[in-house]
């Protein structure tokens, strides 16, 4: 498995949005994502917590409970797709890099910025699919199969958020690779 | 267009995607989302999400990143080294015993960690610089920790193999038992191969010596009183207690895996927090972040994988694939190898989640009509992308290595995994022999 961070590979974070009119909504994203990091510890603890309250009072207590799975799962789909925002502020989502290797730095920074360009398309279509789904399981007040039956709105609209600010992240990155091309 | 040119065509956009350097999981999706633009009804577009977030809300899939604390929680403090120092003063009589503490150090902490390159981390920065002021040459020492740290994705719990039991649909408490004789039999091969290597080094060493006098630091011995030797036991019994605390909780029926995974972070915590004070924001922060980071890049990719492998489903490709296979009635042995070679060779470029959720719809339909054990199949398969892990051009391990001891040729690192490598050919050799090396516990266990 690639425990990059545990082994301290973290990758470089590339080019940042040096001025301009977008300068202030970078920094706007990136105390969001610290915060999001902060948030986001929280709810694996809470998941890990939940997780052993339910073994503890199964063995303990004799007491089954039922909404254990699905409240761990809320908190650790929303820690996941709230950060994923936070893992591309540093490019921390990995490629294969086997043809920077025989690119010109030139030619890898051009690279770098069409295949951003890609990510962003991709990032954005499934955030605006996302913020659909949220709305229909809004509007249809959809909830779970389980007994417990919590609302759906809740995991998408984390789904949905974190896409979005991913997809934001990646838009900041490209703006940032054009200006650094546009640069000297 | 027929399935075949659908196929091909999925395949290609694939690989010239995936190798522009477009992060994985935003490749696999990229691509499933454009094939079911172009060949899927175009409602199909509109359950895009839907149908990731169905896939990897399962609670299995999301106990891996506790699974992933827990590892961060046991690789950021002193363990790691307290493991290593007691192990190293028990086996110092022991001729090679260094390399033994060495490997039986890795074995142990990959198993509470679960994490192949966070042992080569904890283990090796103690480890190398040990073996090297005692006389190891720099690339054994480095192909000993780098070897010794992939034993983390096949002794349980092992995130592989979540991955695999999902893919496969085969039992995950089987399978995590059906790790631990093979992980044990590699244990002892490479414990055996240090053995032997310190033999010829020690050899050559007295006899530089006894022609020249050139000393070398393989003549001096250490010797640890059994007073010292008891004092390093109370900080590392603690991490084997949660080690067999948590396997007995999985194996005893009162916890399921995922419960385990939040036990497992729990009790990890609660350690670290005992035993090293290690309850502070400040300390906690770096733990927290570093599994936070791990673990949205890996289920990004296992999200996006799921979504490649429906839209292959979908569209037929896998099971022609499969039934393709099936058709060219290879030998059981040739197909096997065939198979293996190709999860070998994608391992070269891609980390295990994405081969297994990538591969499994493909080539375990025709494993299973060729009539062999599915989860015997994910044990030697992960020992396959085990090997992934310490070759090149990849080969993370290798990197971590590198980051530990940068003075260490990356030649002479490579050279001395190649013999771990082998050894890890021998094995899977040994287990097509001898299965039940693989099965019988779990058939033992689980009746």
């Amino acid at each position: 498995m690639t425990h990059r961070a545990e082994a301290g590979l973290e990758p470089e974070g590339g080019p940042r949005i040096a001025g301009g009119p977008l300068a202030p909504l970078a920094r706007a994203v990136e105390f969001l994502n610290a915060w999001i990091v902060r948030a986001g510890a929280l709810a694996l603890l809470a998941a890990s917590a939940i997780l052993t309250y339910s073994v503890v009072s199964r063995y303990f207590f004799k007491a089954a409970i039922d909404w254990q799975d699905e409240a761990a799962v809320f908190c650790i789909v929303g820690a996941v797709f709230a950060s994923s925002a936070y893992v591309q502020s540093y490019r921390g989502h990995i490629g294969i890099e086997l043809l920077a290797a025989f690119l010109s730095p030139r030619a890898n920074r051009v690279r770098q910025v069409v295949v951003d360009i890609a990510s962003f398309a991709f990032c954005a279509f499934f955030a605006w699919k996302s913020w659909t789904l949220w709305h229909e399981a809004y509007v249809d007040k959809q909830i779970t199969n389980s007994t417990w039956g919590p609302p759906l709105w809740i995991p998408y609209a984390l789904m949905a958020f974190g896409i979005s600010l991913l997809a934001l992240q990646v838009a900041l990155q490209v703006v940032a690779g054009l200006q650094r091309r546009r640069g000297p | 267009m027929s399935v075949l040119a659908v196929g091909l065509l999925y395949g290609i956009a694939t690989l010239v995607v995936m190798f522009t350097g477009m992060p994985i999981a935003f490749a696999l999706g990229s691509v499933a989302v454009v094939f079911m633009a172009f060949f899927m009804p175009s409602a199909s577009l509109d359950t895009v999400t839907q149908n990731v977030y169905e896939e990897m809300a399962s609670i299995t899939l999301l106990s891996i990143p506790l699974f992933i604390l827990k590892g961060a929680a046991i690789g950021r403090s002193r363990a790691g080294r307290d493991l290593y120092a007691a192990l190293h003063a028990w086996m110092s009589r022991v001729p090679g015993g260094l390399g033994i503490a060495n490997v039986f150090a890795c074995a142990l902490f990959a198993a509470m960690a679960g994490s192949s390159p966070a042992t080569c981390s904890a283990i090796g920065q103690a480890g190398i610089p040990e073996m090297r002021m005692r006389g190891y040459s720099p690339g054994f020492a480095a192909g000993i920790i780098a070897a010794g740290g992939t034993l983390g994705i096949l002794l349980p719990p092992s995130i592989t193999m979540i991955l695999y039991s999902v893919a496969a649909e085969v039992s995950l408490g089987r399978l995590f038992l059906a790790g631990i004789g093979p992980g044990l039999l590699l244990v002892f091969l490479f414990a055996a191969y240090a053995v032997w290597r310190f033999r010829v080094e020690h050899r050559a060493a007295r006899a530089a010596f006894a022609a020249k006098g050139t000393h070398s630091a393989y003549l001096d011995e250490t010797v640890y009183t059994l007073r010292e030797k008891v004092e390093m036991l109370p900080r590392v019994l603690p991490f084997v207690i949660l080690l067999i605390g948590v396997m007995v909780a999985l194996y005893g029926g009162l916890a399921t895996p995922s419960e385990t995974a939040g036990l497992g972070a729990v009790l990890a915590l609660i350690l670290i927090a005992t035993i090293y004070a290690m309850w502070r924001p400040s300390d906690l922060q770096p733990i927290m972040t570093a599994t936070l980071r791990e673990s949205t890049m890996l289920m990004l990719i296992i999200g996006m994988s799921l979504l490649y492998s429906y839209v292959m489903s979908y569209l037929h490709i896998s099971q022609s694939a499969a039934m393709w296979i099936v058709g060219l009635h290879l030998s059981k042995w040739l197909l096997l190898g065939a198979i293996l070679g190709l999860v070998m060779v994608l391992g070269f470029f891609l980390p295990p989640v994405s081969i297994i959720l990538m591969t499994a719809p493909i080539i375990l339909p025709p494993l299973k009509a060729a009539g062999f054990d599915l989860i015997w199949f994910g044990i030697l398969m992960t020992i396959v992308m085990e090997m992934g892990l310490i070759h090149p051009p990849v080969g993370l391990n290798i990197f971590v290595i590198r980051n530990i001891a940068p003075d260490i040729p990356l030649r002479d690192v490579v050279w001395g995994v190649m013999p771990f490598v082998a050894l890890m050919f021998l094995a899977i050799f040994i287990l097509c022999i001898a299965p039940g090396i693989a099965t019988w516990l779990p058939e033992v266990v689980i009746k």
